[in-house]
């Protein structure tokens, strides 16, 4: 973990663990367990990449959505497509230029209900310095002891809104423009 | 030319789907080094794309090639006799084997780093084995040895066509040529 990241994910949780007014519940996550991949599109054909480290902090109540929020700080530099040479492209200037911007960040700015165990995420994703607004659909399923639950969910970006692929990257018949993010996190309710 | 094998002759299909391979085979080693000798970015991409999409265009012809062979039951038997017919025999049978395998260990290949295999991205292949950075490694010195038995298959072939057309003065090239007529 980069030094610039793990202060991010410090802050993060100095600025959640210091707010006083939230009273939706907050969950670690499952590290081992919990997903965080990205489907791109590469000369028609589709594949899939992860990023090893991201740090979410999750303060959720479906009971109490004005009060929940999601933060997830994402390591760059831990993206991972399982071929080195593409890995090297995708850390490198053109793409995800980790070397200048190591984190990527998630966080929301509102949540609604749409449906049973369903919810939408209005947030802002901040990638390679850029912010967008992001529409996140997800599912919240507690699990049945009442101490662990399921948030999974994803949506769909254009890569060339943040940058992502400069120059001969900008070609969207080779390497698509749309990503499909999708994420599943295994909480448990942190100690009060 | 009629399209069905015969005992004697090739049909138009098997002499177009033989001729086919032969020239996409050709055209797949100069795809193939033409990427390698770019550094990575998207020009590579796209040389290796094309070097796959007809990898994947081989396999599919060659899989049609031995279906029609078996689906015509006058075929032509390799020439000679005896010893030397098995060895005709088996040496089409190393082939065909040579032209499934190289292909398919391009595809298991690309499947092994997690790349995506379509045709001319019409459609996607699934993948073939799992992500695996090791076998990826080993896959791509299979890759190439096969090509390498491959031609020196091939070259064996090639002789013994040309003694049959040239010293021995029978059908068998002229059998398996784009236009070829018998003599006689």
């Amino acid at each position: 973990m980069t030094h610039s990241f793990a202060r991010l994910v410090a802050s993060a949780v100095l600025v959640l663990g210091t707010a006083p007014a939230w009273s939706a519940t907050a969950w670690t996550t499952d590290a081992a367990t919990s997903k965080l991949t990205f489907v791109a599109t590469q000369a028609g054909g589709e594949f899939e990449g992860r990023f090893k480290r991201f740090a979410p902090v999750i303060v959720f109540d479906p009971a109490d959505l004005a009060h929940s929020r999601f933060a997830v700080d994402i390591d760059t530099t831990s993206a991972e497509t399982g071929e080195t040479d593409r890995d090297n492209i995708l850390k490198g200037k053109d793409f995800f230029a980790v070397s200048q911007w190591p984190g990527a960040r998630f966080e929301t700015r509102g949540l609604r209900s749409i449906s049973p165990g369903g919810f939408e995420a209005t947030g802002r994703l901040t990638l390679r310095n850029v912010t967008r607004d992001v529409r996140l659909p997800f599912t919240f399923k507690p699990g049945a002891d009442g101490r662990t639950a399921v948030l999974a969910g994803g949506t769909t970006v254009q890569r060339l809104d943040y940058g992502v692929g400069q120059g001969e990257w900008t070609d969207t018949q080779w390497v698509g423009n749309d990503v499909r993010i999708r994420f599943e996190l295994h909480l448990e309710k942190a100690a009060p | 030319m009629p399209l069905r094998n015969t005992a004697e002759n090739y049909g138009s299909l098997a002499r177009f789907l033989h001729w086919t391979i032969v020239i996409l085979i050709i055209v797949q080693y100069f795809l193939a080094e033409t990427a390698d000798e770019l550094p990575d970015g998207l020009e590579k991409l796209q040389w290796l794309t094309r070097h796959k999409s007809i990898g994947m265009l081989v396999l599919l012809l060659a899989v049609v090639r031995i279906l029609w062979k078996l689906a015509n039951k006058g075929r032509p038997t390799p020439a000679g006799t005896g010893m030397i017919k098995k060895a005709a025999a088996a040496g089409h049978g190393l082939l065909y084997l040579l032209v499934l395998l190289q292909p398919i260990s391009g595809w298991a290949m690309s499947s092994a780093a997690n790349y995506p295999v379509t045709l001319f991205g019409w459609f996607q292949f699934p993948a073939l084995v799992a992500e695996n950075h090791d076998l990826h490694e080993s896959l791509e010195e299979v890759h190439e040895a096969l090509f390498y038995a491959l031609v020196a298959v091939a070259v064996v072939h090639i002789a013994a066509a040309l003694y049959h057309h040239f010293f021995l003065k029978d059908d068998v090239l002229r059998r398996m040529m784009p236009f070829g007529k018998r003599s006689g």
